[in-house]
This record gives structure tokens, C-alpha cells and sequence, in this order.
């Protein structure tokens, strides 16, 4: 068979182009990958996460099931496009090989096999069975297309308020991706209609066409439209590895790293580089973005800061501006982390060496009293002198013998500037406060500021000490019978703070603790979908009125529960979520201090 | 001379003609909120670093507005951005991003 028609060239170009493009960019990303990572995947390739990885990839790359989750519409057309189109291409490929055996086929022959084989007999069943598959699977790609331009048109259709802002770039693989099946339909309907070997799908529309055209019309047309759709295909694969649609092939690497361990760092690394391109921009994760909901910021989420940070195109505005909650990456399909990219980038930007200029920590110990457990207030509990009474009062109930490491001022735990990009200088508090713990030979040491914590177990290396969130510590205590409390009716909500639940996952000591004490009362969006308190340490731009405003919504959501009050376990939320709602807001150590009862077994 | 333990102070005039306000020009424009500051020290008080070094906030501020930006940079390199002092403020500026901006506008000094 002669498979050497023009028509087919720019679909072989496009595809020449696409495949030697990502070749070079996995090969590059590869071998620039540091040592400790080509060791991780080593350690993991011949093993059960190669087949996690292979199942996760049927189930996400094809079957898109998370995208489901979020909306049963959208995951249908994201399924339909990325799953149909395979199902196309396989099945394609298997009828080529029944009809023409083992023989070598070149790949525009599989793709444009219906032009190729229009001369053939076509009369045994299972031809018939293959024609009516290939055009279900048609119909099937082309009702996501359908899905999609309605999307264009009314994304609420797919519980989506707004959708993603594409570039030129984008917008040209987006028109010519569009093009594609349409143009596959009418090349197949055209052939049908002048050598009968359609579907129920093309052979109707064949039919259609050639009772309304006569037959030199339909020829000279054929060839037209067998054009078109290779140009169609063409141009998308051109511009695939440079749009959006890298994400295509990429999630697949992605997955399967990931799967054997390798993970983005706090600074820059090779794997940044697949994490980047295998956001397919579907702006899933910008009506999660509170930024954008209450504060009217639109260029900052979590799909535009991976576009920018791709194209070299990053400003530390877009970079700084984030509360860095978490939100985006919770509903983010691929399952990207885009706050560790969003560190790293910072890191980028903003780091420089701390030479000495926070030689004045060293050896600061301002340290009272002693015992095995300590107890790190953090800056943000200094301020709020409420909650450090009430753990006074808590260590007294449990007659827990408590060094205080900060009680008359300390210093910083170091995430505000390893959260700024400022790594180096985030390293000098650490060691300072690692020597303090060290020094006065805690074994537990425990805190009641999710961001400490959040920074002591990811960053310090403190063996032998065990390092608890007060929530953790508190409800230890009554578990252990240690702390006695009253049970009352008070109806009580809880707001999970960013650093604590998604940060550290701590979801469920909080809640028994306050349940110990009255009744809980969940909000509409709570544990890992919680809302953010707008002041996050994370944020070094945006207004006061903007975090006002974002304080207020979450006032909003944590009164309709009907509570009557809020109780948060984070200093920076407590007062954060207090200027927006005119409920009381507590600490959770407040509520279980103000309902000790008078008399518990050690103090008795 | 008999000492007495005291002395003359050397003058210390500023001379606002001479110091280059460009750089503290470009620091309000792009945080205006700034110019809000009424000098309360709130962000003093509560700092963490200004507890245990010299550190002042305040103080920094004003070397800025002044145009006196060698020792601003040196004093700012202390801070620890752990926000205290934009909770206390009470005209809501974001110290923070005033913190972050004097260290990259005056990094060249």
C-alpha cells in the first residue's frame, strides 16, 4: 500500500517536532538531576511502586478520577478527551494490524488508516465490528469537545466561577486541538460518502454529504479535508511541548517519580522542571483561592505562578504574594506541590548569606524553670498572653514540671524567613534554638503555634525529643486521665489553621479535645479544605484591608455553623480570625483551662 | 582642663539637600501605607530582635525617610520577620513587606 500522500506531511512534521522536543527536555531534566534523586529512583524502580505508578497513571492520566471528584461533568470531559483519544489511537493501531498483518506500518498510516484503506474490501463482520467501534469512540471524543466549548461558554456548567486566563501560545494549541476531531469527522464522513466503508456515526454523515453534493465535488473535497485535519494535528503537535498541553505526556514521569520517592526541594532542583510542565492549567485550583474570592487578586494562583515560573516570566510580586494555605494544591488534579515551588522560587529570589548579622542570637537563653517537658510559646503566643496562662494552668492541673524556653521573649523559630526565601538566614535561628533545647535536655517539647511546630519537625533535627502540637499534648493529658474537665451544651466551631492541618495533618487531636469540653460544630468547609485567616505568615504583600476582607468571609462561614464561639488552636488565627466576626474567638487551651475542674489526681 | 565626666556633642545636623531621597521615594510608592506611620514605637515594643539586640524598627523607618540608608540596611539585616509588629501596628501597614523592600531596595548600599 502507498502511504506517501501529501496530505499527511504536516501531520509527520508536527509529530517529528513533538517527539525530538520532549525527548530533548526528559533526557536534559534527567541527567541534570542531583545524585541523591537518580539514587532514590534507583533504590525504588524494581519494585511495588513501579506498578502503583503504572495504575495511578491508567487512573489519572487517562481516567482523570480526582478531576471527577471536584465535578462529575468536568471529570467526563477531561476523560473523555484524554481516555477517548487513547482508546482512538489503540484501537486504531489494532485495526490496522487486522487488516494489514505484521507488515511495517508508518505512524500516519495508523492515524489516517480510513483514507488509506477506502479501496479495500470491507465486507467481513469483524471489519464492520472495528468501523462501528473506531465511531463510538469518535462520538466519544467528540462530545468532551462539545463539553469543552460549552466550558468556554459557561463554566459554572462544571462548578467552575472562573477558569484560567490562557496565553496566545495556548490559545493556538487549545484552537487547533479543537479543530482535530471535527476535522476527523468530516475527512472520514467525506471519505465514506464516496467509497461506503463509514459507520453509524461518519457513514450517516457521508450520506448526508452526498446527497447534497455530486460526486467530483465530494472528490475534489476529500483531499481538502484530509488536509485540514493533518494540519490540524500538525500544528498541535508543534505546539505542544511548548503549551499547555505538555502535560499530556508529563504527568506520566511525574508520576512515576514521585511514586519512587523523589520530591521538589526548599531550593530549586531538576524535578521542578516536570512538576512545572505537567500542570495542564485547568484552573481547578483558582475558585479555591481565597486571594482571589475575597481580595479580588487574579494573577497569583497556583496556575499562574507555574505558567510564569515555566516561561521565565516570575516577578517576586506574583512569587510573594500568596498565604501559602494550601488550598490550591488539596484540589489540585495532578497532585503538584505548588507551595514547595513557591518556596523555591522565593528561595531564588530572595535568599543571601546571613554573614553575621544575626550574630546577636548567640547564646541567648532567657529560659525559666526546668523538667523534661518544654514549652515553646513562639513569637505569635507571646502576643497572645491569654493563651500562655492557660497553658500555665494546664501544667499545673497535670502537675507537668515545664521549662518555659521563651516565656520572657526567645527567639524566632525561623519559618517567616524560610517562608520569605531567606534560607540561609532561617538556618541561624534554628541552630540557636536547637542549642536551647539540647542545652536544657527537654524530652518532649511542645507548642502551641502550628508554624513552630510546622518548622520543628520538618527543618530541626532534635533526636530523642518528641515534638507535640499543645492540641496533641492536651488531648494526651486526657486521655491519660491527667486533666479533668467539664462537659457543658456550649456549642463550639472549630477553625483548622492552615499550617496545622494541611501543614502538619493534625485534624483530629483539636477536635476531641474541644468535644471533651461541649459540642463541635463543623463549617461548610473544614479539615483539608478549611479556609485561610488571610493573615498568614506566609504573605509579605498584601494589604490590611485585603486580609480584613478575608477574615471576614471566614467569620461568615465559621458563624453560619450557628456556634457560639470560635475556637482555633494558633495564635495568629485567634487574633486574625477575631477582627472578623464579632463571635469570641479562643485558643484551645483556654477552652480546656476555663473548664478544668477544681481538683485532678496530681494536684489533689 | 578638668574633666568632668562630660562633654561637648559633636553637631549632627542632617542635611536633607544633600541625601539622595530617591530610593526612600521609590519605598513609599510602592508601599503607600507607610506614610501612615505615626511613630507610636508599637512595633518597638513588641519586637522580638529589639528584645534581645539593639534593634529598632522605628528607628529604621526614620533613617529611611531621612535618606540615611548605610546604617538603615546594616539595622534592618536583624530583623526576624516573625510579624509581630504588624499585628500590634495600629495603622494596619505591613511592616513585613516594609522589611522585605528596604533590604531589596538598599542591598546595593
Amino acid at each position: 500500500m502507498n502511504f506517501n500522500s501529501p496530505f499527511a506531511l504536516p501531520f509527520s512534521i508536527g509529530c517529528v517536532v513533538m517527539f525530538a522536543v520532549i525527548a530533548y527536555k526528559y533526557v536534559r531534566w534527567l541527567y541534570i538531576m542531583p545524585d541523591s534523586d537518580k539514587r532514590q529512583i534507583k533504590a525504588n524502580i524494581f519494585s511495588r511502586r513501579t506498578w502503583q505508578a503504572v495504575g495511578e497513571c491508567v487512573t489519572e492520566s487517562l481516567l482523570h478520577r480526582r478531576i471527577f471528584r471536584v465535578n462529575p461533568v468536568l471529570g467526563y470531559m477531561h476523560m473523555s478527551l484524554a481516555f477517548g483519544w487513547f482508546l482512538l489511537i489503540a484501537t486504531g493501531f489494532v485495526e490496522t494490524v487486522a487488516y494489514m498483518g505484521w507488515t511495517p506500518v508508518p505512524l500516519r498510516g495508523h492515524v489516517f488508516f480510513k483514507y488509506y484503506s477506502r479501496e479495500m474490501p470491507h465486507t467481513e463482520m469483524w471489519q464492520m465490528v472495528f468501523t462501528q467501534v473506531m465511531d463510538a469512540l469518535l462520538l466519544f471524543v467528540l462530545s468532551g469537545v462539545a463539553l469543552a466549548w460549552c466550558k468556554r461558554v459557561y463554566s459554572k456548567m462544571m462548578g467552575m466561577r472562573r477558569t484560567t486566563r490562557h496565553v496566545w501560545g495556548d490559545r493556538i494549541a487549545l484552537t487547533a486541538l479543537w479543530c482535530i476531531f471535527p476535522a476527523r469527522l468530516l475527512a472520514e464522513s467525506t471519505t465514506a460518502a464516496l467509497w461506503h466503508n463509514g459507520g453509524f456515526l461518519t457513514g450517516t454523515v457521508g450520506s448526508l454529504l452526498a446527497s447534497s453534493l455530486s460526486v467530483e465535488a465530494l472528490l475534489r473535497m476529500e483531499n481538502a479535508v484530509w488536509l485540514f485535519y493533518a494540519l490540524a494535528l500538525g500544528v498541535f503537535f508543534c505546539a505542544m511541548p511548548f503549551s499547555r498541553y505538555m502535560h499530556i505526556f508529563t504527568e506520566v514521569p511525574l508520576i512515576f517519580l514521585r511514586r519512587w520517592g523523589v520530591t521538589s526541594d526548599d531550593r530549586p532542583k531538576s524535578f521542578d522542571h516536570f512538576q512545572l510542565e505537567a500542570c495542564s492549567r485547568c484552573g481547578i485550583c483558582i475558585d479555591p483561592c481565597q486571594l482571589q474570592r475575597d481580595a479580588g487578586i487574579n494573577n497569583v494562583q497556583g496556575v499562574y505562578f507555574l505558567r510564569d515560573r515555566r516561561y521565565n516570566m516570575l516577578s517576586a510580586e506574583v512569587a510573594d504574594t500568596c498565604l501559602m494555605c494550601g488550598r490550591c494544591s488539596e484540589r489540585c488534579p495532578v497532585g503538584l506541590d505548588i507551595n514547595k515551588l513557591r518556596q523555591n522560587s522565593r528561595y531564588s529570589l530572595h535568599n543571601s548569606p546571613s554573614f553575621r548579622r544575626y550574630d546577636y542570637l548567640r547564646g541567648v537563653d532567657s529560659s525559666v524553670g526546668s523538667g523534661k517537658v518544654g514549652y515553646f510559646a513562639g513569637c505569635m503566643t507571646l502576643l497572645s498572653p491569654r493563651i500562655m496562662l492557660a497553658m500555665e494552668k494546664i501544667f499545673d492541673s497535670a502537675g507537668e514540671q515545664v521549662w518555659w524556653a521563651d516565656r520572657n521573649g526567645g527567639v524566632c523559630c525561623g519559618r517567616p524567613l524560610k517562608l520569605a526565601g531567606e534560607i540561609d538566614a532561617a538556618r541561624e535561628m534554628m541552630r540557636q534554638n536547637t542549642a536551647l533545647f539540647v542545652k536544657h535536655g527537654i524530652t518532649t517539647l511542645v507548642t502551641s503555634c502550628p508554624i513552630c511546630l510546622k518548622v520543628f519537625r520538618e527543618d530541626y533535627n532534635l533526636p530523642g525529643i518528641e515534638i507535640l502540637h499543645h492540641s496533641e499534648y492536651i488531648a494526651r493529658l486526657l486521655d491519660e486521665g491527667r486533666l479533668k474537665v467539664k462537659c457543658n451544651q456550649t456549642e463550639y466551631t472549630y477553625h483548622d489553621p492552615c499550617e496545622l492541618g494541611r501543614g502538619c495533618g493534625v485534624y483530629e487531636p483539636p477536635r476531641q479535645v474541644i468535644q471533651s469540653v461541649g459540642q463541635l460544630l463543623e463549617p461548610e468547609e473544614t479539615r483539608n479544605h478549611a479556609l485561610c485567616c488571610g493573615s498568614s505568615i506566609a504573605n509579605t504583600t498584601i494589604s490590611d484591608g485585603a486580609q480584613l476582607r478575608i477574615a471576614e468571609s471566614l467569620g461568615r462561614s465559621l458563624e453560619a455553623t450557628g456556634a457560639q464561639s470560635i475556637v482555633t488552636a494558633c495564635p495568629l488565627c485567634k487574633k486574625a480570625v477575631k477582627r472578623g466576626t464579632k463571635l469570641p474567638v479562643y485558643d484551645l487551651a483556654e477552652v480546656v483551662a476555663d473548664n478544668l475542674t477544681a481538683q485532678s489526681p496530681q494536684s489533689e | 582642663m578638668i574633666d568632668f565626666g562630660f562633654g561637648v556633642n559633636t553637631a549632627r545636623a542632617i542635611n536633607m539637600d544633600t541625601n539622595d531621597l530617591d530610593t526612600a521615594r521609590e519605598i513609599f510608592d510602592r508601599l503607600p501605607d507607610l506614610q501612615t506611620c505615626i511613630a507610636c514605637g508599637s512595633c518597638t515594643a513588641t519586637c522580638t530582635a529589639g528584645a534581645i539586640t539593639s534593634f529598632n524598627f522605628r528607628k529604621v523607618h526614620t533613617l529611611v525617610r531621612r535618606g540615611e540608608y548605610g546604617e538603615a540596611y546594616a539595622e534592618m539585616s536583624k530583623c526576624m520577620l516573625c510579624g509581630k509588629c504588624r499585628l500590634v501596628c495600629p495603622r494596619g501597614i505591613n511592616t513585613r513587606g516594609v522589611v522585605m523592600l528596604i533590604k531589596k531596595k538598599l542591598g546595593d548600599y
